[in-house]
């Protein structure tokens, strides 16, 4: 492995005190190589986005310390963080976070102007990520017209026009359908492999596994070797995509009965009218 | 900063405008009461201000038209004539009373001139004569409109029933109307024998107002000579102690209104945006980007506000004198200019009480779905 972008020693965060206190992330300690595609997973509430906060420099941790490249984040006062965090690192959301009056291009090129030659310089980098990303034609569009895909594929135009070393990206997939969820992750996955950036991703969606060069298992704020035997594969009414019970988030009983989604999508469009899947799936 | 914060305000046109609406309102209102507060001040002196005199002398130790009583001996008119470097002298007869009009009673500066005089009397006529011959009276134009008289109609001025032969224009206000009836009639309604109240004096055009009040002083005995702006200067003052005070504090509760709308505006866009913010905090934005945006904004619906507040007064206030032909207004640049100063001051104002709303957005936000 070559010298880490990433390095992660001893991390740890707790939210609260005394009986209400919340051990969220636990001394953990990681690293990430250049162009590697880091899953985070775990069960709902296991602090996997504190974590990414803490690497990201968007959050203090209580204990440890954080090296992108050379830097240590940890020790770095509030005022430094801003040119980090404009220079190195891009962040993708499960919410897409786009800004709702500016147009496809203007979220592309809005962190453009914290860095060195501006919005005018990366003009042309914005310009090939668009097409790259198949929204040249909707360059002009205002987020609310655009679709959860396309959304998202502003938001990683965004977090990439900078050139950032890593890439910090949490649920990314969360809010599509299973289809735009797996060309999201190809997307991610390309970049992570074509442009040597880093990708560290939390996700709930085991698909994205296949994707990924490694995958670190939080669970309580402490990683884990991930045992095995926790997958119990369970299938989609709505797609028919295999889920793994044990991770999913997005749940719904049905008739005494238990589904699991791949996606809040998929739960939604079941919830309108649960009859009609269990019946096209064949199940009672 | 600037881009998303002005696209993002103007996205929301409503928002904008309904925000901006507001603090126009509260400007509007801050306006009205100015001008009405300016127009009256001017309205006040409006008589010794159209008088065309360059001194006014008058009973030693009094310095004041309003609210004042002077008498002189008629004979120092003659003697302050003689004095070198004056050209015209007039005396008046003068006093504070209600007039009744119509059924309707006027708080009322009741001024006797001579027929002969170089000035004194009204300056500006609606419709009539301009100097009263005994047994008649020239009121302000609005006094007629109001108690529904016109000339040829009679109004009552202490136990004498006097005849309207002419309307005067600009010789109302709230505080004292200007009624001119003839120094002889005054004369025997106050009993004032021989006296006079006032002297206008006109000098030749060498020699200052305040060089021509002090000759006048060490030539004549036991009397008061003021150049007329300081006269005037001594009467706003003195008149304006009273009212003063009401108005001051309705522009102050309308310039708090604005401060208060405008605020409420930014800080609910602020809020609003909050979301955004927290995500340009992430991205790399510093505090001082997203305060410019802010302050921006703010700026941008005071500014917006103002120039329709502006826009307002200049359409509002030519409206107002004619369904209340006693209200005097006047709009002066400068109580535009310190409003519109008050506005930044809001703007800055505001933007720092938002402050810790801006500074506390937390960036890990961005992560809630
Ligand atoms: N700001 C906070 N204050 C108090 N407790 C918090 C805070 N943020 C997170 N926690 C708690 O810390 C724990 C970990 O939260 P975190 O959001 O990191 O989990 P997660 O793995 O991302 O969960 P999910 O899969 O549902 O997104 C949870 O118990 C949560 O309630
Ligand atoms: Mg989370």
């Amino acid at each position: 492995m070559s010298e880490p972008i990433l390095r992660a020693i001893g991390l740890s965060k707790q939210f609260g005190t005394a009986a209400a206190l919340v051990r969220a992330v636990d001394d953990v300690s990681l690293e990430a190589a250049p162009g590697e595609l880091v899953l985070i997973m775990g069960p709902s509430g296991s602090g996997k986005t504190t974590l990414l906060s803490m690497l990201g420099a968007l959050m203090k941790p209580d204990a440890g310390r954080i090296f992108i490249e050379d830097v240590e984040v940890s020790a770095l006062r509030e005022g430094q963080l801003p040119r980090l965090r404009a220079n190195k690192i891009g962040f993708v959301f499960q919410s897409f976070n786009l800004l709702a009056a500016l147009t496809v291009e203007e979220n592309v090129l809005f962190p453009a102007r914290l860095v060195a030659g501006g919005v005018k310089a990366a003009g042309a980098r914005a310009e090939q990520l668009l097409e790259r990303l198949e929204l040249t034609g909707r360059r002009r569009a205002l987020p609310r017209t655009l679709s959860g895909g396309e959304k998202q594929r502003v938001a990683i135009a965004r977090a990439l026009v900078n050139r950032p070393t890593i890439i910090f990206a949490d649920e990314p997939t969360g809010n599509l359908d299973s289809r735009m969820g797996q060309e999201v992750m190809m997307i991610l996955r390309s970049v992570a492999r074509d442009q040597g950036c880093t990708v560290v991703m939390v996700t709930h969606d085991s698909r994205s596994e296949e994707a990924a060069d490694r995958i670190l298992w939080l669970e309580d704020g402490k990683l884990r070797d991930r045992k095995t035997d926790t997958h119990v594969w369970r299938r989609d009414p709505v797609c028919g995509m295999r889920v793994d019970e044990w991770t999913a988030v997005e749940k719904s009983r049905y008739r005494g009965r238990d589904y699991v989604f791949c996606s809040h999508e998929c739960l939604s469009r079941f919830e309108a009218s649960p009859a009609a899947y269990v019946l096209a799936t064949g199940q009672e | 900063m600037w881009y998303w914060s002005l696209k993002s305000l103007f996205a929301e046109p409503l928002r904008l405008i309904s925000g901006s609406l507001g603090v126009a309102c509260a400007f509007l209102l801050v306006m009205v009461f100015q001008a009405v507060f300016e127009g009256e001040s001017r309205q006040i002196v409006a008589y010794i201000q159209n008088t065309d005199a360059d001194v006014w002398v008058m009973q030693d130790g009094v310095e004041n038209m309003h609210m004042a009583s002077s008498l002189l001996w008629n004979w120092k008119a003659p003697r302050i004539a003689r004095i070198a470097g004056v050209t015209e002298v007039a005396s008046i007869l003068y006093m504070n009373t209600v007039m009744s009009a119509g059924g309707k009673r006027w708080f009322s500066y009741i001024v006797g001139v001579d027929e002969n005089a170089f000035t004194g009397g009204a300056w500006e006529m609606t419709a009539g004569e301009a100097w009263p011959q005994q047994g008649e009276a020239i009121v302000p134009d609005v006094v007629a409109i109001l108690s529904g008289l016109s000339i040829g109609d009679t109004v009552q001025v202490l136990d004498a029933e006097l005849r309207i032969v002419g309307l005067s224009r600009g010789t109302f206000s709230m505080a004292n109307s200007v009624t001119f009836i003839n120094k002889k009639d005054l004369s025997r309604l106050m009993d004032a024998g021989e006296a006079v109240s006032y002297i206008l004096v006109k000098g030749s055009d060498g020699i200052s107002a305040q060089d021509l009040a002090a000759r006048i002083k060490t030539g004549v005995d036991k009397v008061s000579a003021l150049p007329k702006q300081q006269f005037i200067h001594r009467d706003r003052e003195m008149a304006l102690q009273m009212g003063s005070e009401i108005i001051r504090i309705m522009i102050t509760i309308g310039t708090l209104l604005a401060v208060l709308i405008a605020g409420f505006t930014v800080y609910y866009q602020v809020i609003h945006k909050q979301r955004e913010l927290a995500l340009a905090k992430a991205l790399g934005f510093r505090h001082r980007h997203i305060y410019a945006g802010v302050f921006l904004q703010a700026a941008a619906i005071n500014a917006l506000g103002y120039g329709l507040a502006v826009a307002g007064a200049y359409t509002l206030m030519p409206m107002i004198p004619l369904v209340a032909p006693q209200i005097s207004l006047y709009v002066s640049v400068e109580s535009l200019v310190r409003l519109g100063v008050i506005g930044i001051l809001v703007t800055t104002l505001v933007v720092f009480v938002l402050a810790r709303n801006v500074t506390r957005v937390d960036p890990v936000t961005v992560f809630q779905r």
